[in-house]
């Protein structure tokens, strides 16, 4: 059961999608103009993922590995398509918001990423949970970003204004702000990471020092 | 050989695939076309409401609504196209015999946040976007931007999206009136 | 058949509306080869032609497939699909002309496939030329052109990008800014200075 629940945390922080292995980019930046959507999105995607993952894994022994590539894109579709109707159905101003990245999800590199990566070679239950752990992850880098922009951007959160007599820095909400808060954000998730590499290193020299 | 196996086995996925997207096309399409059909219904009723049926016409290739009330026809809903800042602003403009608009909705802009997007900004408490709300009962003809109550007030800092949905009505609904009354 | 109509998507793909500065569409492939001048046009070239074709086929299809038999939504599957067929096409031809290029390549040719730029111009071709189930007037030409742009658009991306990169190359950078962190804080300069062309009209 732990090992599950390892599979499930690499996803949400050592292994996560945005800030670590920098796949999917195109619709966090695009979608992460309000919590709102990124909720959203994070969930679509987390129930593609989670598709995907299943039967991927489930099939890993009956496709052939020189066409898994098609056999992937054709599973991974599917399961964006079922999204796209559900959506348009049960969720019209999400899918409305959301606009040309419902469909975009099956280019999605953490989708196809995790397919090759881990669900061909993996069993259905780890599958599964790496599945939750990454979608997990990926909502939850959307919300961290998403409420940067939505706050600086607009003075609100969810929709909600937040703070009044304060000018919101527009560019947040474009193109420039997602940009800048994603670059500045993994600097410093690079910088968090070198400081560990650092002290590790100065207590390995400082134990060999001390002989 | 290897190859009429991988595309056999291509094709079983290819058609469980297909096999669940129709069913799932077969459970949710009735629900998506009947929202599309509210949602037409409801903007019509937003642009003008004092109408109760609308009927579906066409003049030389555009659709139109005609609104009616009591079995009388009382005016028409147009969609119109504005030049604004960003791109095209699409808009649902209803209007009576005389050009007196009754009411305008935007159905799509790529305006700025913050400024040219504030045409379709609703203030809290209200349920109608204030920039549109200026130009209901007032003549096709007149409209123009300005401060006095009879003119139509700008968005500060928003002048080109402004003056682009005035120009924008003013061009469609006369152009229009012009050619039905022909 | 408008030339204005042209014109307007060409300055709108290119520049208003520039896919990965605007849009962030194939941002994955833009961050990953933009570091030399090189790679950066031969991959350019690459992503155009694979957008204008792909424009071209999937036009097609939804125009003489989906429609026709009412399967419109099964746009997503057949488009992407056909977009990967395709790259595997180009894929093999690369390999037999000119090996030195398909090494050169590495993993970013396959990589075009998932590229969102390919799939999302498709996409949008089919939501802006077709209106209620049929194709607007020279619908097909639009299509093709606005692939033809897209590519352009991001080539131009990827060339700024790479000679401001090669140039800072030779400067200090700070160790937890270097590579991705950087690459995203010049992309969103360049961004910022490309909302300048917005309200272009004429």
């Amino acid at each position: 059961m732990s090992k599950l629940w390892q599979e499930f945390k690499k996803g949400v922080t050592i292994e996560n999608p945005t800030f670590v292995l920098v796949l999917g980019l195109c619709p966090t930046l695009a979608v992460s103009t309000s919590v709102q959507n990124a909720i959203g999105m994070g969930a679509a995607a987390t129930f593609v993922l989670l598709g995907s993952n299943i039967f991927i894994s489930a099939l890993r022994n009956f496709i052939p590995d020189r066409i898994r590539i098609p056999c992937y894109i054709v599973i991974i579709a599917t399961f964006v398509t079922i999204n796209e109707m559900v959506m348009k159905a049960y969720f019209p101003a999400l899918n409305r918001a959301l606009g040309i990245f419902v469909p975009l999800i099956v280019v999605n590199c953490i989708v196809l990423g995790r397919a090759e990566a881990f669900a061909c070679k993996n069993r259905v239950m780890n599958s599964i949970f790496d599945a939750l752990g990454m979608g997990v992850g990926f909502t939850i880098a959307l919300i961290i970003i998403a409420s940067i922009r939505e706050f600086l951007g607009n003075g609100s959160l969810m929709g909600i204004p937040l703070v009044k007599g304060f000018e919101p820095v527009i560019m947040m909400v474009l193109a420039p702000g997602a940009l800048f808060t994603i670059g500045i954000l993994i600097g410093i998730i690079n910088f968090y990471h070198l400081k560990q590499k650092d002290k590790k290193e100065i207590r390995r020299l400082s134990c060999h020092g001390s002989e | 050989m290897e190859m009429i196996r991988y595309g056999f086995i291509l094709l079983i996925i290819c058609f469980f695939a297909s096999l669940t997207l129709s069913a799932t096309y077969k459970v949710t399409h009735t629900r998506i076309e009947a929202q599309a059909v509210t949602e037409e219904k409801e903007s019509l009723d937003e642009v003008f409401p004092e109408a109760s049926n609308f009927k579906d016409a066409t003049l030389d290739d555009k659709n139109y609504y005609i609104a009616e009330k009591d079995n009388k026809d009382v005016g028409y809903i147009i969609k119109a196209e504005a030049k604004g800042y960003g791109g095209p602003i699409s808009m649902l403009v209803g209007f009576d015999f005389n050009g007196e608009i009754k009411g305008i909705k935007i159905l799509s802009h790529s305006e700025t946040p913050g400024l040219g997007a504030k045409i379709n900004e609703v203030r809290s408490g209200e349920n109608v976007p204030w920039f549109l709300k200026q130009f209901e009962g007032k003549g096709v003809q007149n409209l123009e931007l300005g401060d006095k109550p009879e003119n139509i007030q700008a968005i500060t800092a928003a002048t080109i999206s402004s003056t682009a949905v005035v120009d924008g009505v003013k061009k469609e609904v006369i152009e229009f009136l012009s050619r039905v009354k022909s | 058949m408008d030339l204005s109509n042209f014109i307007m998507i060409f300055i709108s793909m290119v520049f208003i509306n520039n896919f990965i500065l605007s849009k962030f569409l194939g941002l994955c492939s833009f961050i990953g080869v933009s570091k030399e001048t090189g790679p950066a046009m031969s991959m350019g070239l690459a992503v155009t032609f694979v957008t204008t074709m792909s424009s071209i086929i999937t036009w097609l299809i939804y125009r003489f497939v989906l429609i026709p038999f009412n399967i419109t939504y099964m746009r997503t599957i057949s488009f992407i699909l056909v977009i990967a067929t395709f790259v595997q096409l180009v894929e093999m031809f690369i390999r037999k002309t000119s090996p030195h290029l398909y090494k050169f390549f590495g993993i970013y040719l396959p990589l075009i496939t998932v590229n969102c730029a390919v799939l999302g111009v498709a996409v949008l071709n089919s939501d802006m030329f077709f209106v209620n189930g049929k194709a607007v007037r020279a619908s097909f030409w639009y299509s093709a052109f606005q692939g033809v742009c897209v590519g352009l658009g991001y080539t131009l991306a990827m060339l700024l990008m790479s000679g401001i990169r090669e140039r800072l190359d030779l400067c200090n950078v700070p160790k937890a800014l270097k590579d991705f962190p950087l690459a995203f804080i010049i992309a969103s300069i360049m961004s910022l200075s490309f909302l300048g062309f917005n309200g272009f009209k004429f």
